[in-house]
């Protein structure tokens, strides 16, 4: 069996995990992970599922798409790649960088420009620029895997100064602190 | 995966609401620093504590970075001085005090904690001389603080120690007539102290305590407050029952932050974990109040009727959220009410609302006793002691730590502000009513008996 990342992206309405889990079970697919996620009114989904062999992503790709057509969802089929091929991490604890301040072009890539400098990954993102004065409707969130191997003060003064640049106020602390106080 | 509720309300918590560490504490054991030569003594305890406790702030500061939480006061507790310095007299004492002045000084922290007598039975050779130098003790030194147990649940109150205190706060505030009695603010007399107390002035190393070990205090009267605020504001139908739960889930989180910040600061010095201390000690900023959780609870101030059934709530479920958060809770776990430390208990008593009998009154059913009182500095030492024994007798009575810490402020009147800079803030001097007269009673001496530990009513 050869394993396949199908992307599902359109407009969000009930029935397209329904559309497109029915579609994979008819062809014989079987289904080891799932993530969808709803951005303002924008549905994505990602599957990740085993495919049998003489079903090709070409294939695969047009059937879903002919299924879904009714519910006006764009498709994109491919292979699973060796993990060995993908980006591995070192060493690294989790921690949680998070900006609060106004909205303005170039904050994403402000902040992630230095991230990315330095070698940490982002795994978990979330950003909400609403406008207005309330903190919370313009804020940051990324869950980052800094490796142990670099020098943190160097990354943290560097944050520090592009957030101030971008008129951002940045906060960079250790996961466990919001897991020992949510968390029991 | 956390949720972005999760991560704002902590935020939150940090960033306007003052939640903190308030202090990591070292507690040292000196006892085997001890020598009959003065000069060995004083050197053994200065390596020791340079040692031990050199990297304290270093490591605690690192420590508050990764988490973003910080620890605002690094301090050291070391064995009771009466003990390791028994052989020595009241002039040796006060060379002693000022070698642990320097030590603290040295690794770079604000107080330590430590010249201790536990005298609630008896008072020995070394506990005498230890309590005769503590006045010129504390006016010499910066950072030194000084507690003494005169009373216990077990042992009754010992009324010889409390007439020497009434006496010993009276020469120290003179000492200090220039700082407003500034050494008083360093001295707190006791009953059942624990031994794991964080917080100043009544920190030490009790005797059954490891060689070393990290007693942590947490913060967090503004996280309270806040979260009554915004309960009641959502839901003004909210009733007791559920502002208690609250309380108690509040406390919950602020407890989890003091016990992963200690432990991590213990882990890096190898040193033994103690405990977290529960207590919501407040600082002299807007927002960093207990005084301000009464009025969040609809009382117009502190100290007016209804205050003492509040505290009993706040205290309680503070207590139960903490004790749910931590196996390992001690040291005074209450909340605090050091009136000159507090801006709007401080506001209070100058507003009268509070008085020093209803301020009594509350330590009832808290921790920690008539904490950081002003009183008028032509108070006798008759009085003060006497006030001393009646606050020992609600801890004896109650099984219970309760603590004075007056500074009779030199030349001052009621009514007049006193000043003591810092953390410990400035007070308004409450009157101390009906004391005239010469009181017989506390001259008595001897040891009014321990209470009988069944027929509890």
């Amino acid at each position: 069996m050869n394993k396949s990342v199908i992307s599902v992206l359109g407009q969000d309405r009930p029935g397209i995990i329904a559309a497109v889990t029915a579609t994979l079970f008819k062809l014989d697919c079987n289904i080891e992970n799932i993530n969808q996620t709803i951005l303002q009114s924008e549905f994505s989904g990602i599957f990740i599922a085993s495919i049998p062999s003489d079903l090709t992503n070409g294939e695969l790709c047009s059937q879903l798409t002919g299924a879904l057509a009714h519910l006006n969802l764009n498709v994109y089929v491919k292979s699973l790649e060796h993990k060995e091929e993908g980006f591995e991490s070192g060493s690294c604890e989790p921690f949680i960088i998070t900006t609060i301040g106004p909205d303005r072009k170039g904050l994403v890539a402000g902040i992630t420009e230095i991230i990315a400098k330095h070698g940490v990954n982002v795994t978990n993102l979330k950003a909400i620029f609403k406008g207005g004065d309330n903190p919370t409707d313009n804020i940051m969130i990324y869950e980052v895997d800094i490796p142990n191997d670099i020098d943190q003060q160097i990354l943290r003064a560097e944050l520090m100064k592009r957030a101030s640049e971008l008129g951002l106020d940045i906060s960079i602390q250790h996961r466990n602190i919001f897991m020992s106080i949510n968390r029991i | 995966m956390l949720s972005e509720k999760e991560i704002i309300s902590t935020l939150e918590m940090l960033k306007n609401e003052h939640l903190d560490v308030r202090t990591v504490t070292l507690g040292i054991n000196l006892f085997d620093c001890v020598s009959h030569d003065l000069n060995t003594l004083k050197k053994n305890i200065h390596n020791k504590i340079i040692n031990v406790a050199g990297n304290l702030v270093n490591v605690c500061d690192k420590i508050g970075e990764k988490y973003g939480i910080p620890v605002v006061n690094k301090r050291i507790a070391v064995s009771p001085a009466a003990v390791f310095g028994a052989p020595f007299s009241a002039s040796q004492f006060v060379e002693i005090a000022k070698t642990l002045d320097l030590a603290a000084t040295e690794a770079n922290v604000d107080f330590i904690g430590g010249f201790t007598a536990l005298v609630e039975k008896g008072i020995s050779k070394g506990d005498r001389a230890l309590i005769e130098a503590i006045p010129e003790a504390l006016a010499e030194t910066d950072r030194v603080c000084s507690s003494i147990n005169v009373a216990s649940s077990r042992a009754g109150i010992n009324m010889d120690a409390v007439l020497i205190m009434g006496k010993t706060i009276k020469k120290a505030a003179q000492l200090t007539a220039d700082k407003d009695g500034l050494a008083c603010a360093k001295l707190c007399v006791f009953a059942n102290i624990p031994q794991d107390i964080p917080f100043m002035a009544g920190a030490y190393l009790g005797i059954g305590e490891a060689e070393a070990v990290i007693n942590v205090g947490v913060s967090g009267p503004g996280v309270v407050k806040k979260a009554i605020d915004r309960a009641i504001a959502s839901d003004p139908g909210i009733d007791l029952g559920r502002i208690a739960e609250l309380i108690k889930r509040t406390s919950y989180k602020v407890t989890r932050v003091g016990e992963l910040i200690g432990r991590e600061v213990a882990d890096h010095l190898k040193i033994r974990f103690g405990v977290v201390d529960l207590s919501l000690a407040p600082t002299p900023n807007v927002g960093d109040s207990v005084g301000e959780i009464f009025q969040s609870l609809g009382l117009l101030s502190i100290g007016v009727p209804g205050s003492t059934a509040a505290l009993a709530l706040l205290n309680n479920a503070v207590k139960t959220g903490g004790a749910f958060a931590s196996s390992h809770v001690g040291g005074l776990s209450g909340a605090f009410l050091p009136v000159s430390e507090d801006l709007n208990i401080s506001e209070s008593v100058r507003a009268g609302y509070l008085s020093l009998e209803k301020l009594e009154a509350l330590t009832s059913v808290c921790s920690v006793g008539l904490d950081m009182v002003a009183i008028p500095g032509n108070t006798s030492e008759d009085t003060i002691a006497a006030i001393i024994a009646d606050e020992m007798a609600i801890g004896v009575i109650n099984k219970k730590t309760t603590a004075a810490r007056l500074i009779p402020v030199p030349g001052k009147k009621a009514g007049e502000s006193a000043y003591f800079g810092g953390l410990l803030g400035k007070a308004t001097i409450m009157p101390v009513n009906n004391a005239e007269g010469s009181n017989r009673f506390i001259r008595f001496g001897g040891i009014i008996p321990a209470p009988i530990q069944n027929l509890t009513n």
